[in-house]
């Protein structure tokens, strides 16, 4: 199974560790990744309200890139599946505006006809791979390991895009985390709000809103959290100091990639998936990988 | 012809509404969780006068068919607690005044079918009156100082005066509202209290009535956003998600307030059109070298972050201050026709 890929902005610099995890995690899932090295951001919140069809016009492009190439597209960021889903349903919508939009995108020779299909990591995991063949590749399953989801926004709300009609209903990770061996935790931070998007001009917002998820988790016994936006993982491990300057204790809690779980229970090792390139250690989750066999990836 | 792109998937199921299903999450499945004659089990959040605090009191419902939330309240008014304090007048999603919190979700309670089991709260981020009545004066006053009116200072082009409905899309959405107040009890910014001087999304949306009408005059709105801190919402979508109108809280209203104010008020917008101007050179987004643009020297302040982050890798200098000529950079320039500066 082949995917165009479109990691954004955040894989690609703070979050280099994630890119990688996902490329090596994808070869042992047998999935074959094309990098769109020539995709822009896709604007983050900022450009979809400023500037609309300049909003627009970068992501169609970016589904364009991936048509070219008569590939489905892959994501690992909320924020950017979110704006790539936007984008295509507001080109569907509107034959006039996608006129408009395929002008600009000739000047480039590209097109786009409106076929291509959107998947974050988490949907191909469960759409494409399945959860029995998933199971069959675990070679280290992460058995007792207590893991709290925090979802993030973009991935399971606007009920127009996702339709839930309560966004605490989604179940993705928790299903994904139960075929991994692991155990997931109940608490109330799951799909609440990292508060990243304004953390740029002032972070408290962000500190303030999630130290009291971390520590719900902390209080259901969750041994580490596990976020399928790179977006999440910067305010929850970047800032976690901050947090707990806020909160007044120590949180000492790891965030991990999604992809950095699944590559665990796939039988990769913590140093191959970067994991002491985040701010908080992991070290206590390293016992996991201890009876993993030693293979090289491929 | 099939491509790889529209072949289908080998399996039928749909990822991204795992959980729609098991948990009941449709509207059918909601309206359908109880049998005439089945008890309710109702926990209700009710000020105590003697102890002067909150308590939760329990009561057993018994379901009727097509029960509703306001009618379970109003049995347990007639039949168990005559002194339950609760508001509703319309019963019919018009008036927005019978919002409540059922299992931490914000509802009309005349619009929510009655689940078997309900814990029902006052909505938050409002000072609480008694029992289930909050007062709405904060956001009435809220709303108030934003003038929500229109202001004319040309003469009318004519009359009647030509407007049409693309140029009042968003405006109308915004008049869609009842003033329930859903979306400002779920805003997590609102919930952190004076920490930000943000509206929250309820007088958003009211103020968009007349801001996003092209009549209104510009400076008039130019004052009121500047008593917004509209660039403080976190993007959730919370609000959307509990609006009884359905109406696009983030897409529709805050997002077009946005596009006016970086107009009107550029300086509100610093963290924007930063933002843009780095796409627009880089092709994509270096967080350091945005963070750098929108904070200035106050970055300064926070140097053993910096150097934290850069002991980890997650951050590289050379490529902050000069950037890296990206494969994605001239479409991005292309494309947003900016400035090119750094």
């Amino acid at each position: 199974m082949k995917f165009a890929y479109y990691p954004g902005c955040s894989a690609r610099s703070t979050c280099a560790e994630l890119n990688a995890a996902t490329h090596l995690v994808a070869a042992k899932l047998g999935l074959e990744l094309l990098q769109l090295e020539s995709a822009t951001c896709t604007g983050a919140r900022e450009l979809r309200a400023i500037d609309p069809p300049g909003f627009l016009t970068l992501n169609v492009r970016i589904l364009a890139l991936a048509e070219s190439h008569g590939l489905p597209l892959m994501t690992i960021c909320n924020t950017c599946t979110l704006n790539v889903l936007d984008a295509h349903a507001a080109f569907a919508s509107d034959r006039e505006l996608a006129a408009a939009i395929n002008v600009k995108l000739a000047e480039e020779g590209l097109h786009y006809s409106g076929r291509t299909r959107i998947s974050h990591f988490l949907w191909v995991l469960h759409e494409n791979i399945g959860e029995q063949r998933l199971r069959e590749l675990v070679v280290n399953p992460l058995t007792n390991m207590t893991i709290a989801a925090f979802y993030g926004c973009h991935i399971t709300r606007p009920p127009s895009q996702y339709g839930f009609v309560d966004s605490r209903n989604n179940i993705a990770l928790e299903k994904l985390a139960e075929v991994l061996g692991c155990q997931p935790i109940d608490y109330s931070g799951r799909n609440e709000c990292c508060g990243f998007h304004t953390a740029a001009h002032d972070e408290r917002v962000a500190i303030k809103l999630t130290g009291q998820h971390i520590q719900a988790a902390k209080t259901g016994g969750a041994q580490a959290m596990v976020t399928p936006c790179p977006l999440c993982h910067t305010i929850l491990d970047g800032f976690q100091r901050e947090i707990e300057k806020d909160v007044g204790h120590k949180l000492g809690m790891p965030i991990l990639h999604l992809p950095q779980l699944v590559g665990l229970a796939l039988g990769l090792s913590p140093d191959e998936l970067n994991v002491d390139r985040h701010m908080v250690p992991v070290g206590a989750l390293k016992a996991y990988a201890a009876n993993a066999p030693k293979e090289p990836h491929r | 012809m099939v491509t790889a792109a529209t072949a289908p998937t080998p399996t039928a199921m749909d990822a991204r509404r795992l959980g729609q299903i098991e948990r009941r999450d449709t509207l059918a499945a909601r309206n359908s969780c109880l049998a005439p004659g089945e008890d309710i089990a109702v926990r209700i959040r009710r000020w105590d006068e003697a102890t002067r605090q909150a308590a939760y009191q329990d009561f057993k419902v018994p379901y009727q068919k097509w029960m509703r939330v306001l009618d379970v309240l109003n049995w347990i008014a007639e039949n168990e607690a005559t002194d339950l304090a609760y508001r509703w007048f319309c019963g019919s999603k018009m008036c927005g005044t019978c919002a409540v919190r059922i299992n931490g979700r914000e509802v009309l309670a005349c619009w929510e079918a009655a689940e078997p089991v309900m814990t029902i709260e006052p909505l938050r981020n409002l000072p609480v009156i008694r029992d289930l009545v909050v007062d709405r004066a904060p956001y009435e006053k809220k709303i108030a100082s934003f003038e929500p009116w229109i202001e004319r200072r040309e003469p009318y082009p004519s009359f009647p005066e030509p407007l049409n409905h693309k140029q009042m899309k968003d405006a109308s959405k915004a008049l869609d509202c009842i003033s329930c107040m859903c979306c400002y009890s779920t805003c997590p910014v609102i919930g952190l209290g004076n920490l930000t001087d943000f509206a929250g999304p309820a007088p958003l949306v009211q103020l968009a009535q007349t801001a996003l009408d092209p009549r209104n005059d510009p400076d008039k709105i130019k004052r009121s956003l500047a008593l917004t801190g509209i660039f403080h919402c976190v993007s959730c979508y919370k609000c959307e998600e509990v609006c009884p109108a359905s109406i696009p809280i983030v897409g529709r209203i805050i997002e077009p307030l946005k596009a006016k104010a970086v107009l009107l008020n550029p300086g509100m917008a610093k963290h924007s059109s930063a933002l843009r101007d780095i796409v627009a050179a880089r092709g994509w987004v270096e967080p350091s070298a945005l963070v750098l643009r929108v904070q200035g020297l106050r970055v300064l302040a926070r140097m053993p972050r910096a150097i934290r982050l850069l002991v980890r890798g997650k951050i590289n200098p050379l490529k902050t201050l000069f950037g890296i000529r990206t494969a994605a950079a001239e479409a991005a320039r292309r494309i947003l026709r900016t400035g090119v500066a750094k």
